[in-house]
């Protein structure tokens, strides 16, 4: 069988309520055929927090922080923890593609063995010896540098996730609340023993060529073309709908 | 007397509970002064993945009525992830039913 063809979109920096509600257009127009499968790689601007689906936002964010901050703070349609999306120093991707694509398991926990084996080959073709840590965590020297989470819904998979480019435990966490001010210091402290960036592991970063070895690592292990494409009108006209409607909307970020 | 919105001798409860190489289960709920106490509201958070996401509030909604008591909290979480009376199957990732009831245990 031949490579499928699929879509790249670059569509750099974006604020929270735009990155999410463009994930979520991208998917509903997969699914509808009117684009293809579609891989994503975006940055923030301004930084922001994004809660999983199922979190308690009083319970996760330290909202007053966030504002002083000029930090926003977004619900994401997918489920897993919250994360500190600072502007600059992640690169996050997304891939939307239809829930019966050939070849993707329909259990989420295989599907993320898969999807994620993209990641891992991409990282090794950085030079870095990468595992795909279950559930949902890449690893590198045994510490993480990617998080990715996943929905299935409107007839479609989405699993997005961060590429960590620099760590900031002090700011992030900051951000978070935390169980006690008195193990602030030690999370603090827990961060630099378990999780690394693209910095750290491989001195510099480079964001293209980062992006170009993920392109590479999923071209591979999914058997797919990547031509670069652009954002449709169809897509820009969801995306502010469903940005009205959820991620830049209280009713849905403040739900639970 | 001025009446209150609710009853009134509904005590608050919370626990938190992480499932062993999963995910945190974070249980807010209000019961009543029954003995045992009966689950008035319910709210279960964390950072778990619920396929479809909206079954979580099929789930709060089963386990709103239920007594504090372990073997119907396992009925009701059973019978939620067995998917009887939902349309799809429910896939539930990072928790299963024995760390759902252990976290409505710890919260109560």
């Amino acid at each position: 069988m031949p490579a499928q063809e699929w879509r790249l979109l670059l569509t750099g920096d974006m604020s929270a309520f735009d990155n999410m509600a463009l994930d979520e257009a991208v998917l509903r127009c997969v699914v509808a055929g009117t684009s293809p499968s579609t891989l994503r790689f975006y940055g923030w601007e301004p930084s922001a927090v994004s809660i999983g689906y199922f979190q308690g936002i009083e319970q996760e964010v330290d909202l007053d922080v966030c504002r002083e901050q000029g930090v926003d703070v977004t619900r994401r349609l997918t489920g897993g923890g919250a994360v500190f999306h600072e502007h600059d120093s992640e690169i996050t991707y997304s891939l939307a593609v239809k829930d019966d694509y050939p070849g993707i398991p329909k259990k989420v926990l295989d599907s993320y063995t898969l999807l994620c084996g993209g990641l891992v080959a991409g990282f090794r073709r950085l030079g870095l010896e990468a595992e795909f840590k279950p559930i949902n965590d890449i690893l590198v020297n045994g510490k993480k540098i990617s998080g990715n989470a996943q929905t299935r819904r409107f007839g479609g998979i989405l699993q997005h996730g961060t590429l960590l480019c620099d760590v900031n435990p002090q700011l992030m966490f900051s951000l978070l609340k935390v169980p006690s001010e008195k193990i602030r210091d030690k999370l603090i402290a827990g961060v630099e023993e378990r999780v690394t960036s693209i910095r750290r592991e491989v001195g510099t970063v480079d964001n293209a060529a980062v992006i170009e070895a993920m392109c590479a690592g999923f071209s591979e292990v999914l058997d797919i073309h990547l031509t670069p494409g652009t954002v449709t009108d169809e897509e820009l006209v969801l995306l502010e709908r469903v940005k009205e409607e959820r991620y830049a909307n209280p009713t849905w970020t403040y739900k639970r | 007397m001025p009446t209150q919105p609710g009853p009134i001798s509904a005590d608050t409860r919370s626990g938190d509970y992480k499932a062993v190489g999963g995910k945190l289960l974070r249980v807010r709920m209000t019961v009543t002064a029954d003995n045992p106490p009966v689950i008035q509201t319910i709210r279960i958070t964390g950072d778990f993945f619920m396929h479809p996401e909206e079954a979580i509030e099929d789930l709060e909604q089963r386990l709103t009525g239920a007594p504090l008591d372990e073997t119907a909290l396992r009925a009701r979480v059973q019978a939620f992830f067995a998917g009887d009376a939902s349309p799809e199957d429910v896939q539930v990732v990072g928790a299963g039913v024995d760390d759902f009831v252990t976290a409505l245990l710890k919260a109560a």
